[in-house]
């Protein structure tokens, strides 16, 4: 349904994607993980037809995307990152404003207006402004108009940052059913959990590249160590460096098989003084993503963060 | 272009406008009582122009719906940045809805409303202000629909110039209050310094003002605004050409700031 080749995106300086393949079936789930920065909305963009690529290709359902972009439009359905939804307008109305774009006739987006309320929870809700609803349940809202119209390909970036945990449940079970029912689906999320909970295949985007794809279990046994993390107070000590460890700052890590024995081996050797924590890391997608580019999720995130925060897309 | 998707976003666009009336109303009651404080003043003038029983409603009435319709041509562009604002913006982009669907949805409540604008002042100048229309309604009908479409591509410009919001309040403000009192809507052409009546035909407003004039006081009909009509509808032309050329559906608009 989604065939992603050599996609390529700069905004000045800043390399936003570059050269990024990814496909996407039907009836297929994949999860596009990443830190913030990494380039995951870039790339939903581009697919969205909302950005232009500098170079490479993207086809929706056999379709060129970047030169039909009408035709792809009328088969995604899409939710941007940050809640996009009409205040001063009930939720009822927000919906039928979408579904009657989507092309959807009176009686059937009736019905689909009351289906995906059901689903997440919502049919008391209709009637009430949109502007007067809680975060989670304007987040459920932003979510329902992109999937009204049972499109085929369902585009949701970050889909749940700042939902409660039930919005999250819901909307989750919702984008499984979609999958179900057939509709491609690539959610872009920088929880690492989420990804482990949908169970879907999982795209590893870093720095504007897919480091690594596959499920999520084949990825944790291909890559994942068991890592050892000691953090010193001072410089690393020159002694515990050893083959495969890496060194940040004041922080090792040691790759092990055998975590605890490693540890084991390396604390005596260690002044108490100067160990500020231990840690280890076990096989998970933290770790894989650990394996993959030598930093932990959440300091990447961060980093990212800062990034994306130094970086003004036109 | 799809007039079905097109009109799935002009009736949303109106149920916004109605959600807030109040620039609607404030747009359509200030104008009325401009007229009721300024008509007297122009009487005379009007009077020494040979038009005997002329009350000053005749200028003050078209003058201050030309004035006001000049006024809120940031209006049009209100309702880009407000999505833009409210995040909506790239969602109306990436649905089936192709840029003319959502130019057309977007600027016709606008269109729609500086018409009625316009209308209700000409419509309520005969029982408040003695206003007497000595020609074809017909002919006054076709001036104020074309001044709206002339006006509304004029704020659809601005918009697409503006990157912030309050650029588009400056710009849109400046530019209809320049081309309001340019063009004799504040005050008659005759009574402007030479330079100033050089420069008038350069604003549609004067034509808009022409036309209403021939109607209003010289009994004019359809024939008799072909030329105000043609010219403002070159300006909507031009205004709708240059905006073409700058507006960008993927430029991102800062709502406040």
């Amino acid at each position: 349904m989604l065939h992603v080749q050599g996609l390529r995106k700069a905004y000045g300086e800043v390399t936003a994607l570059s050269g990024v393949d990814l496909d996407v079936a039907p009836g297929e789930i994949v999860a596009m993980l990443g830190p913030n920065g990494a380039g995951k909305t870039t790339l939903v963009s581009i697919v969205a037809g909302l950005r232009r690529a500098d170079a490479g290709s993207v086809e929706v359902d056999g379709l060129d995307a970047l030169a039909r972009t009408a035709d792809v439009r009328a088969r995604i359905g899409f939710a941007p990152q940050d809640t996009g939804v009409y205040p001063v307008v009930s939720v009822r109305r927000n919906l039928k404003l979408f579904g009657e774009l989507a092309g959807l006739d009176r009686r059937t987006l009736r019905v689909r207006i009351d289906e995906v309320a059901d689903a997440l929870d919502m049919t008391d809700l209709l009637d009430r402004m949109a502007g007067s609803l809680s975060g989670g349940q304007k987040r459920r809202l932003h979510t329902a108009l992109a999937l009204l119209h049972r499109p085929r390909l369902l585009l949701l970036d970050e889909a749940t940052t700042g939902a409660d945990v039930e919005t999250r449940n819901r909307i989750l079970d919702l984008v499984r059913r979609m999958a179900a029912d057939g509709s491609a689906v690539l959610y872009s999320t920088h929880y690492l959990a989420e990804v482990e909970t949908l169970g879907s295949r999982v795209a590893v985007l870093d720095h504007g590249r897919i480091i690594a794809g596959g499920r999520v279990s084949d990825l944790v046994e291909s890559y994942a160590v068991p890592v050892v993390e000691l953090v010193f107070t001072g410089e690393v000590p020159a002694s515990l460096v050893r083959e495969g460890a890496t060194v940040e700052g004041s922080r090792l890590r040691l790759p092990s098989r055998e975590p605890a024995r490693t540890l084991l081996e390396v604390l005596p050797q260690i002044d108490p003084a100067a160990l500020s924590s231990m840690e280890i890391v076990h096989p998970s997608l933290e770790a894989v993503y650990l394996a993959l580019t030598g930093r932990r999720y959440d300091e990447a995130d961060r980093a990212g963060s800062k990034e994306t925060a130094d970086v003004v897309a036109p | 272009m799809s007039w079905r998707r097109s009109s799935a976003i002009l009736r949303h666009e109106f149920r916004v406008m109605l959600s807030d009336p109040s620039t609607a109303i404030f747009v359509i009651v200030m104008p009325v009582l401009m007229v009721a404080l300024m008509k007297e003043l122009f009487a005379d003038v009007l009077v020494s122009e040979g038009f005997s029983g002329a009350n000053g409603s005749e200028f003050a009435v078209p003058g201050m719906a030309v004035s006001f319709a000049a006024f809120s041509v940031g209006y049009a562009g209100f309702s880009f940045f407000r999505d833009h604002g409210w995040a909506t913006w790239d969602r109306l982009r990436a649905s089936p809805a192709t840029s003319a669907d959502l130019m057309v949805g977007k600027v016709l409540p606008t269109v729609c409303l500086t018409t009625l604008q316009l209308g209700v002042l000409f419509l309520l100048g005969g029982p408040l202000f003695g206003l007497h229309i000595t020609g074809s309604v017909a002919a006054l009908t076709v001036l104020i629909v074309v001044l709206a479409l002339s006006l509304s591509a004029f704020g659809i410009l601005v918009t697409a110039l503006a990157r912030t919001m309050n650029q588009l309040n400056a710009i849109g403000s400046v530019g209809g209050m320049a081309m309001a009192m340019m063009g004799g809507s504040f005050v008659p052409v005759a009574s402007m310094p030479g330079w100033a009546q050089a420069l008038a035909p350069a604003m549609p407003t004067y034509w808009a003002m022409r036309g209403f004039r021939s109607v209003i006081l010289e009994g004019g009909g359809l024939g008799d605004v072909v030329l105000p009509v043609v010219v403002m509808a070159g300006f909507g032309a031009l205004f709708t050409a240059l905006a073409a050329m700058k507006f960008r559906v993927e430029d991102s608009k800062v709502y406040w700031g």
